[in-house]
C-alpha cells in the first residue's frame, strides 16, 4: 500500500520547470495582448539618460524654420508670378524701404505718421506702410525728404479687406479711434471673436494677405449688415520704424 | 533795427506753429491728444489788431494746417470764428489777465472742435457710430483742458511781445506822438 503511493515530489504542480514554462507563456501572452507597450515602458526608463539634448532639439527646430522659409520664398514667389499674370497689386523685395518715424499724431483728430523717407528715396504716393505686427496705413503725402503716412484708424481710411478662417470680405473704415470698424457686406456671415483680418486680394489699393487685426467685437444686430470693430496688430503709438512697401500695378 | 528783429519774431512765432504740430511732445499731452497750438497765437495776435486781422489769421493759420494734415475736412471755419470773435475782445483787452486767456481758449478749442467733428459728421456718411462719438467726446473734452491750462503761459508771453512790437511800430511811424 505505501509502495503504491506517489511521492510528493512526482506530482506535477511540484514540478518546477512546469511553473516557468508556464508562467513564460503568460508572459508571452501579455506581451502579445499589449502589443509590447511593457517593453516599450521600460524602454523608456532605460533609454532616458541618452535621449537628444538640446542642441539637437535646436538643430531640430532651425531645421524647420529654414524648411518654413524656403516653402514661404516658394509661395511669395509663386503668389508674385500668378498676381503678375492677373495683373493685380504685387510688392517685390527688393521694393521694401526701410524708414523712421519722425513725427507722430495719433491722439487726436489727426491720424498721421511722417517718415524719414521721401521722393528722393522713391517714396511714391499710394505705397503701403507696414510695421511690426502687420499694415499701418498708406503714404498719401510726399515731400523730398519725408513722406507722410495717413493710418487705417483716421477717419478717411477705407480699406478692402477680408476675414481668414471663412474668407469673407468687408471694408475697413477708420473711426479715428484705436478700433478700426469692419463693415461686411452680407448679413448672414460666419465670423467670430478672435478671428483675424487681412488685406483683400480683391484690393487694388493694398497688397494681399497683409496682416492687420483681429476682430474685438461683433454686432450681428446692425443693420443692413454686421459690423465688427478690429483690433490693430501693429501698434502706431509706440512704432520707430516701419517699411514702406513699393506699388506697382 | 531793433524793430526788425521783433517784427522777424512775429513771423518766426506763426512759423513755429506746424513744428509745434510735427514735434507733438508727449509731456505735453493728455491721452494721446495735443494741445490746440493755433489758438496760443490767434488768441494775443487777435486782441491786439482787431477782428480782421483775427479774421485773415485765422484763414491763413487754417490754410497752413489743412496743408499738412491733407485732410477732407477744415481747420478754417473754426479758426475764423475764433479769429474774429477774440478780435472783437480788442476792445476790453485792458481787463483781460490770465484765467481770461485759459477761459477763452478754452472755448475756442471748444469751438473748434465741435465745427470740425460737425464736418466729419456730416461729409462722412458711413462714420455715424458709436465709436466715433465717443472718441470725438474725449478728443475735445481733452484738447479743451489741455490748451485752458497751458494757454496762461503761452498766451500771456505771446501777448506781451505783440503788445510791445505794436508800440514799437506806432513809435517808429509816428515818433512825435506820445
Amino acid at each position: 500500500m505505501l509502495g503504491k503511493r506517489r511521492i510528493y515530489s512526482e506530482r506535477w504542480w511540484n514540478k518546477k520547470k512546469l511553473w516557468i514554462l508556464l508562467s513564460f507563456s503568460i508572459f508571452l501572452i501579455l506581451v502579445r495582448i499589449s502589443k509590447g507597450s511593457f517593453y516599450r515602458d521600460i524602454y523608456y526608463f532605460l533609454s532616458t539618460p541618452f535621449w537628444p539634448g538640446q542642441s539637437q532639439k535646436e538643430i531640430l527646430l532651425k531645421s524647420y524654420e529654414q524648411e518654413l522659409f524656403a516653402t514661404l520664398s516658394q509661395l511669395e514667389k509663386d503668389n508674385q508670378r500668378l498676381r503678375e499674370l492677373l495683373s493685380l497689386q504685387r510688392v517685390s523685395q527688393e521694393d521694401k524701404i526701410n524708414a523712421s518715424v519722425i513725427s507722430r499724431q495719433t491722439g487726436s483728430w489727426w491720424r498721421i505718421l511722417i517718415l524719414n523717407k521721401g521722393s528722393r528715396d522713391g517714396v511714391e504716393i499710394g505705397d503701403v506702410v507696414v510695421g511690426p505686427g502687420g499694415l499701418l496705413g498708406v503714404i498719401d503725402n510726399i515731400s523730398f525728404l519725408t513722406s507722410s503716412v495717413k493710418l487705417i484708424t483716421s477717419t478717411d481710411s477705407k480699406l478692402g479687406v477680408w476675414t481668414q478662417r471663412e474668407n469673407i470680405h468687408g471694408l475697413l473704415i477708420g473711426q479715428g479711434n484705436d478700433s478700426p470698424l469692419l463693415t461686411f457686406y452680407l448679413k448672414e456671415i460666419d465670423v467670430k471673436v478672435g478671428d483675424f483680418v487681412f488685406s483683400s486680394p480683391a484690393s487694388t489699393l493694398l497688397p494681399a494677405n497683409l496682416p492687420i487685426g483681429i476682430i474685438e467685437t461683433i454686432d450681428k444686430e446692425s443693420s443692413p449688415s454686421v459690423i465688427a470693430s478690429v483690433k490693430l496688430l501693429a501698434n502706431p503709438h509706440a512704432i520707430d520704424w516701419v517699411q514702406i512697401l513699393k506699388m506697382r500695378i | 533795427m531793433r524793430l526788425r528783429s521783433k517784427l522777424n519774431f512775429s513771423v518766426l512765432s506763426f512759423l513755429i506753429i506746424p513744428i509745434m504740430i510735427f514735434w507733438n511732445p508727449q509731456f505735453l499731452s493728455l491721452m494721446g491728444v495735443q494741445p490746440y497750438w493755433p489758438l496760443f497765437w490767434l488768441l494775443p495776435w487777435a486782441i491786439i489788431y482787431g477782428p480782421m486781422n483775427g479774421l485773415f489769421s485765422g484763414i491763413f493759420l487754417g490754410l497752413v494746417l489743412d496743408a499738412l494734415n491733407n485732410d477732407y475736412h477744415s481747420q478754417i471755419p473754426g479758426l475764423v470764428i475764433c479769429g474774429i470773435w477774440f478780435g472783437r475782445l480788442s476792445v476790453s483787452r485792458d481787463s483781460i489777465n490770465k484765467f481770461k486767456f485759459g477761459l477763452l481758449t478754452s472755448m475756442g478749442t471748444l469751438i473748434c472742435g465741435l465745427v470740425y467733428f460737425s464736418q466729419i459728421i456730416l461729409f462722412s456718411s458711413n462714420l455715424k457710430s458709436f465709436y466715433l462719438f465717443s472718441f470725438a467726446i474725449k478728443n475735445i473734452f481733452s484738447q479743451v483742458f489741455l490748451t485752458g491750462i497751458l494757454a496762461p503761459i503761452f498766451c500771456s508771453w505771446l501777448f506781451l511781445l505783440f503788445d510791445n512790437r505794436k508800440l514799437e511800430v506806432n513809435k517808429f511811424r509816428n515818433p512825435t506822438s506820445t
